[in-house]
């Protein structure tokens, strides 16, 4: 129990408050007194560092749950401030990114009146059976991943920069208008019908397995728990990232189902940004989990896609 | 003319992929956002407009060929594609001289560095409208020949209006050009804004 006085400087070493503060206090709790001072800077918003060490590029980041103590900060010591920008939910981007399509897609089934002007389009009762099929698979994955953020997810971070938002749901909206554009055309061509169906089927098991991968990866941790811990179980016994592989695999067979390029296209940009993903996390864990000092050895496994990664 | 930049035309501007690639695998410090747009509309220009559509493009640009022969301008080619390959020309010669001296010398003279730095200033708003020029011209022969487009239906529900997407990549330019001219100020500032006193202690 030591009260210190802490220096909070800009990047440009210019002192912005001066912090009294308990060594055994949180980090998180030095950001709360810092907002009290500047109402501006919530504390999501605020990253504090070290300053640089000898050879370093940037001082280490100072986590939330960690007391002061552990990095050594005494009065007089030195934190450094950076803005991130507004910030915002990550349930609240990922709300907006899956609401999107949720909607745009089945406009372009019941209102062909409105996205194919002047074209001549089937009464919804004889469109091809696809087509039904398709907005109904479509609006359900749509409807699984808001249910899964608010039920299932835990989030590693709460928050992301607010220019995520539009990024993410300019990417979302857009692909949903991209394929739904041409799956509910008038001039649309239905694949063998028994074709459809198989695919279908498989990717709805596709759904299901990827929501199974979903609560496998919630249940890691406990809630407060913030380690990495090595998923295991169903498919994750063979596969980092068993969620992507599942959710690849369903994109893969709504195209062939579908017989639409543009699914295709979808379906190829979605993994190769989730391959991403996949290798950080896949890498990171084999770094955490190197099998020395009493730690597990992260065991062999495919990245995302096998046989492919 | 045509066929004299021809060949080493369609060869240098598609190397120019190279760049990308190097700016992605962290060869080059350059932003891979950046390199890539710059690259992608050489490359949408060279191979998506004047190579498909030269027949079109090269005779006439702004001006017919009549009205540029009652100019007196040059008659090999319209204006607008000689001060195409002028900017593209002068760009690459400046930029890639600039990294070979870099390589050779170490440090590169100081006047290779300004030019780097300075000649951008004239040279992407010639490059720019002179590829939205040759864009416009090839969009009614895009239009009447459906270059590249696919209709529905088919198979696999593909349709493709090649002329939209024309339309609408000449639309990046716009938001573009800035991003890119910015850059390359910012660039310039950081390189050139040091002072003349710093090469010149350097160089001796």
């Amino acid at each position: 129990m030591t009260l210190i006085s802490l220096d909070l400087q800009s990047r440009s070493g210019k002192t912005l408050a001066k912090l009294d503060v308990d060594s055994e206090d949180t980090v998180g709790q030095l950001k709360k007194k810092f907002h009290a001072v500047n109402k501006k800077y919530y504390p999501a918003r605020q990253r504090m560092t070290l300053p640089a060490k000898e050879g370093q590029k940037s001082g280490e980041v100072l986590k939330d749950s960690a007391k002061l103590s552990e990095y050594g900060l005494s009065s007089g010591s030195v934190v450094l401030f950076k803005d991130l920008g507004t910030q915002i939910d990550y349930s609240t981007v990922f709300f907006f990114e899956y609401f999107g399509p949720l909607v745009i897609y089945p406009l372009f089934f019941f209102l062909p009146q409105i996205f194919y002007p002047g074209q001549k389009a089937l009464p919804l009762d004889q469109r091809p059976l696809v087509q039904k099929i398709a907005v109904a698979y479509w609006m359900f994955h749509y409807a699984k991943r808001i249910f899964e953020t608010y039920f299932v997810h835990t989030f590693g971070h709460a928050t992301m920069p607010i220019k995520n938002l539009f990024k993410n749901c300019s990417y979302y909206y857009g692909f949903a208008a991209f394929v739904a554009y041409f799956v509910n055309h008038p001039a649309y061509t239905a694949p063998d019908e028994t074709l459809s169906l198989v695919c279908f089927a498989l990717a709805m098991v596709c759904q299901f397995s990827n929501f199974r991968c979903h609560t496998i990866l919630s249940n890691l941790r406990a809630p407060g728990e913030t380690a990495y811990k090595i998923p295991s179980g169903f498919l994750f016994n063979y596969i980092t990232c068993a969620n992507y592989t599942a959710e690849i695999w369903g994109w893969i067979l709504f195209t062939i189902g579908t017989h639409t390029i543009a699914a295709g296209l979808f379906t190829a940009a979605g993994a190769f940004q989730m391959a991403e993903w996949a290798r950080g996390k896949h890498k990171r864990l084999q770094k955490l989990f190197d099998g020395k000092d009493g730690r597990q050895k992260y065991p062999k496994r495919w990245v995302m896609f096998p046989p492919l990664l | 003319m045509q066929q004299a930049v021809d060949i080493p035309l369609k060869i240098s501007q598609s190397a120019a992929l190279l760049e990308v690639v190097h700016s992605a695998i962290g060869l080059v410090k350059s932003p891979v956002a950046i390199t890539a747009m710059q690259v992608a509309s050489r490359i949408w220009c060279l191979w998506g407009i004047v190579v498909p559509c030269a027949a079109t493009v090269i005779p006439q640009g702004l001006l017919t060929a009549g009205q540029q022969a009652a100019l007196g301008l040059p008659g090999w080619a319209n204006i607008n594609f000689i001060t195409l390959m002028t900017a593209w020309a002068c760009s690459e010669v400046i930029r890639y001289g600039f990294f070979a001296l870099k390589e050779a010398f170490g440090t590169p003279p100081y006047f290779a560095t300004w030019l780097r730095y300075t000649a951008f200033m004239v040279l992407y708003p010639l490059g720019v409208s002179s590829e939205l020029t040759m864009a416009w011209r090839a969009l009614p022969d895009i239009k009447a020949r459906g270059l590249f487009s696919s209709t529905l239906p088919n198979s696999w529900n593909w349709g493709f209006d090649y002329h939209l997407v024309c339309v609408l990549v000449m639309a990046t330019y716009i938001p573009g050009l800035p991003q890119l001219y910015g850059y390359m100020l910012t660039q310039r500032k950081k390189v050139l804004g040091g002072g003349a006193a710093k090469p010149k202690a350097k160089a001796a």
